[in-house]
């Protein structure tokens, strides 16, 4: 009994499982108290101590099978003392005739009963492809690594095949039967195990899993090549990290609230218990929030990297004193009062119905700041963070950069978001150059991520 | 400051406990939950080697429920603490009662005027109030909240740490000191040892991951959403009026919905708040019409109520 568990101790930690010392330890002390063969008090006692997340949990449910059921000739517990010899007698002698190889020999231990090395050598295997960084050559390694695995398994297979034929005179051949059928059931499960590997959330939470590599990969794609679905499925992600963002904020708002100790307002409330201090007041410290304006360009490919940030930009809402909107292609129209009146999705969908816009127009930069200039100047101020989305391309009109160079000078900053490859900024009819001169700060703007990094800085 | 003794719990109904694993089962059941062998196997070693357990699962499963039951049936006061975030030592320990120092600071002075009569000096009066502080800083003065509560009630209780993910980190590693030990420290007091270890459960709802170090000191327990059988005996029980029929019919769509993908997929509470509306519209049979009728009892999102409708010829049949 012991040895089982401490061996099925460490198959778990070959294969990832974090179990101390202690939880074994309460984990006999446990057993000593329950019918350990009443098997689901059994197995809820092991699952109570060595799986203690619903990620765990997974990996368990499965060991624990392939353990105490798949591994285990319990069926035929009288048939299986004769068979088990005459298992250790055949692998034995594969053993010999092979030249030491650990895989090999993994497998071997696996057909035996023995799982530990086989998990050991897979190992590796999984842990390194873990590690999605990198593109294709970090996926190839674990790879072949596996394959070389399964190469060994299908060695094996094929060395008992040939061992229990080239025994067909020794062996009666209802064991040569069993024999087949228990070696054939296992190297299956070893296949299984093998290729049906990290699967850890089948079913019920999926979706939270799936949501993190949704996110890794959404968060890498260009705007402009996203097809609908994924656009889809972006509001979902930029709702999570949006809410996850407020909590952060929402913690230091707490801290950062506690000022200095308030004498005037400590001392007045203490007349009320003789002059002595029982409740002291502290100053609010009021957060610095940032009035935000936007100028999104919203011609053609910019849109898209430009609805995502309005997204964000309004989802956050309650950490700027105010965001104005404002859309442009040649001219320019606020669109504020859109995203005051709908919800967040509808009201993108709105502005590209409704706005005052000749969405046809070719792009006049210079125009838009002209009319900026005209109606919308006084609403830049000290604490005014601006926000430009566009990539530059003025069709070689007038860029007005002077005005832009005005528009700095009454703001606190003003950013200028590309959705371009910088590679191509200061190519064709780009004014990139012009404005960079003007503005704080110029980012690239082509994928979630690199606008996520932008959204933090800015409310962080 | 101790739990009212006035309620009905005396010092032999704490000292009930559970005798095994089957004895759990039972003891719940009659304290109107109804568990699985899992469960009741935890609760049962969480009694014999005085653990905490970890609740996890999702939303709506009974965690809470469960510590409730236990309570019940162990005929234990429940206290209970709610987590948040922004919960300190303050709110879930202890507070000195400042007001009411002051209060009596007031009504004893002339015996403060007694007691320094006579010093000589400042200095000496102040040596002859600070040997009388004690009177100030006592168990009289103190307010005690959950933990603490836990901590001195003279019968065992059941404390519920409820919704611990809320919390901060650092309240969470405070929690470690008080579930390894089961001992508060009050710095004007001394260390408070718990008088009965109390049977401590606290719930989860996967919005963080514990720390490795609560898990270690916790018996695990995952709650899923039941076993079908299980779950029409739960309808059953706590819904007696149903019929059998209608019962299966319900419980095997709430399952089919269930195995869609819904942002929020309905869960025990839902199954019995949807039982209990059929029973009051006085529903004999579930048909399509009904279900779309009744849609927003069990599915709390709209995308989740179009979802199901879609599919809710399929559904039923």
């Amino acid at each position: 009994m012991l040895n089982l568990i401490l061996k099925f101790v460490s198959c778990s930690r070959a294969t990832g499982l974090r179990i101390s010392t202690s939880e074994v330890l309460d984990c006999f002390n446990q057993l000593k108290l329950i019918d350990f063969l009443d098997e689901p008090q059994f197995a809820a006692v092991l699952r109570a101590n060595f799986a203690k997340s619903r990620r765990e949990q997974f990996f368990f449910n499965r060991l624990y099978d392939l353990f105490f059921h798949e591994l285990r000739q319990e069926p035929n517990i009288a048939q299986s003392e004769p068979l088990s010899d005459q298992v250790r007698n055949i692998l034995q002698s594969l053993a010999s005739g092979q030249d030491d190889d650990g895989a090999f020999q993994a497998v071997l231990d696996f057909l035996g009963g023995d799982p530990l090395s086989f998990f050991e050598q897979m190992q590796p295997a999984s842990a390194a492809g873990n590690q999605t960084g990198g593109g294709m050559s970090s996926n190839l390694g674990p790879m072949i690594q596996r394959l070389s695995l399964m190469l060994q398994i299908n060695a094996a297979g094929d060395a008992l095949a040939d061992y229990l034929s080239a025994q067909r005179d020794h062996l009666p051949w209802e064991i040569r039967r069993d024999l087949k059928e228990l070696f054939d059931a296992r190297l299956a499960s070893a296949r299984r195990l093998l290729t049906k590997e990290r699967r850890p959330f089948g079913g019920k939470t999926r979706k939270t899993v799936s949501y993190q590599q949704h996110l890794d990969r959404l968060g890498e794609i260009h705007f402009a090549s996203l097809t609908v679905k994924e656009v889809e499925g972006m509001r979902e992600v930029i709702e999570q990290l949006v809410r996850r963002l407020k909590d952060t904020l929402g913690r230091r708002y707490a801290v950062k609230n506690r000022g200095a100790l308030d004498v005037k307002k400590t001392l007045r409330r203490s007349a009320g218990y003789q002059g002595i201090p029982v409740e002291l007041f502290f100053r609010k410290r009021p957060p610095r929030k940032a009035k935000i304006v936007t100028l999104c360009d919203v011609s053609g490919s910019v849109w898209s990297a430009a609805r995502f940030m309005l997204n964000m930009l309004y989802s956050l809402q309650e950490c700027f004193t105010q965001v104005r909107s404002f859309v442009f292609v040649a001219g320019l129209d606020e669109v504020t009062n859109i995203f005051e009146d709908h919800e967040i999705n509808r009201a993108i969908e709105k502005i590209l119905k409704e706005a005052d816009i000749e969405y046809n127009a070719a792009t006049d930069y210079g125009l838009t700041f002209r009319q900026f200039k005209k109606n919308y100047m006084d609403i830049l101020n000290k604490k005014t963070t601006l926000i430009i989305i566009g990539d530059g391309r003025s069709n070689y009109s007038n860029p007005e950069e002077q005005i832009l160079d005005e528009m700095r000078e009454r703001s606190r900053r003003v950013i200028w978001l590309n959705p371009e490859t910088p590679y191509f900024w200061y190519s064709g009819d780009s004014e990139m150059r012009t404005y960079q001169a003007c503005c704080h700060e110029v980012r690239p703007c082509q994928n979630l991520n690199q606008l996520l990094d932008f959204i933090k800085s800015l409310v962080l | 400051m101790n739990p009212e003794p006035s309620n009905g719990y005396t010092k032999e109904a704490g000292a009930m406990k559970f005798k095994s694993v089957e004895h759990v089962r039972a003891g719940l059941a009659k304290a109107d939950y109804i568990c699985s062998k899992t469960i009741a196997t935890v609760v049962f070693l969480a009694q014999a080697t005085q653990k905490p357990v970890l609740v996890e699962g999702p939303a709506g499963v009974g965690k809470t429920e469960l510590s409730k039951a236990v309570a019940r049936s162990l005929q234990r006061p429940l206290i209970r603490l709610q987590c948040y975030e922004g919960l300190d030592e303050s709110k879930a320990l202890y507070e000195w009662e400042y007001a009411k120092q002051l209060l009596y600071t007031q009504m004893v002075k002339g015996k403060i005027d007694d007691v320094i009569s006579g010093a000589d000096s400042l200095s000496a009066a102040v040596d002859r109030i600070a040997s009388q502080e004690d009177a100030f800083f006592s168990e009289r003065f103190i307010q005690p909240r959950p933990l603490l509560q836990a901590i001195i009630a003279p019968h065992p209780v059941v404390l519920l740490i409820d919704e611990v993910d809320k919390s901060d980190p650092e309240f969470e590693a405070f929690l470690l000191e008080v579930l390894s030990d089961f001992q508060i420290s009050i710095p004007e007091l001394g260390t408070r040892k718990a008088v009965n270890i109390p049977f401590v459960f606290l719930t989860s709802n996967d919005s963080r991951d514990m720390s490795d170090a609560l898990k270690r000191r916790c018996i695990h327990l995952y709650i899923d959403y039941p076993e079908r059988d299980l779950e029409l005996e739960i309808v059953k029980l706590k819904i007696p009026q149903i019929k059998s029929r209608l019962a299966e019919q319900l419980i095997d769509t709430i399952r089919k919905i269930r195995e869609m993908d819904l942002k929020k997929k309905p869960c025990i509470s839902e199954t019995l708040d949807w039982a209990q509306s059929l029973i009051t519209l006085q529903v004999e049979d579930l048909s399509a019409e009904v279900v779309r009728d009744t849609l927003n009892v069990i599915c709390k999102y709209r995308a989740d109520v179009e979802k199901v409708k879609e599919k809710l010829e399929k559904l039923i049949n």
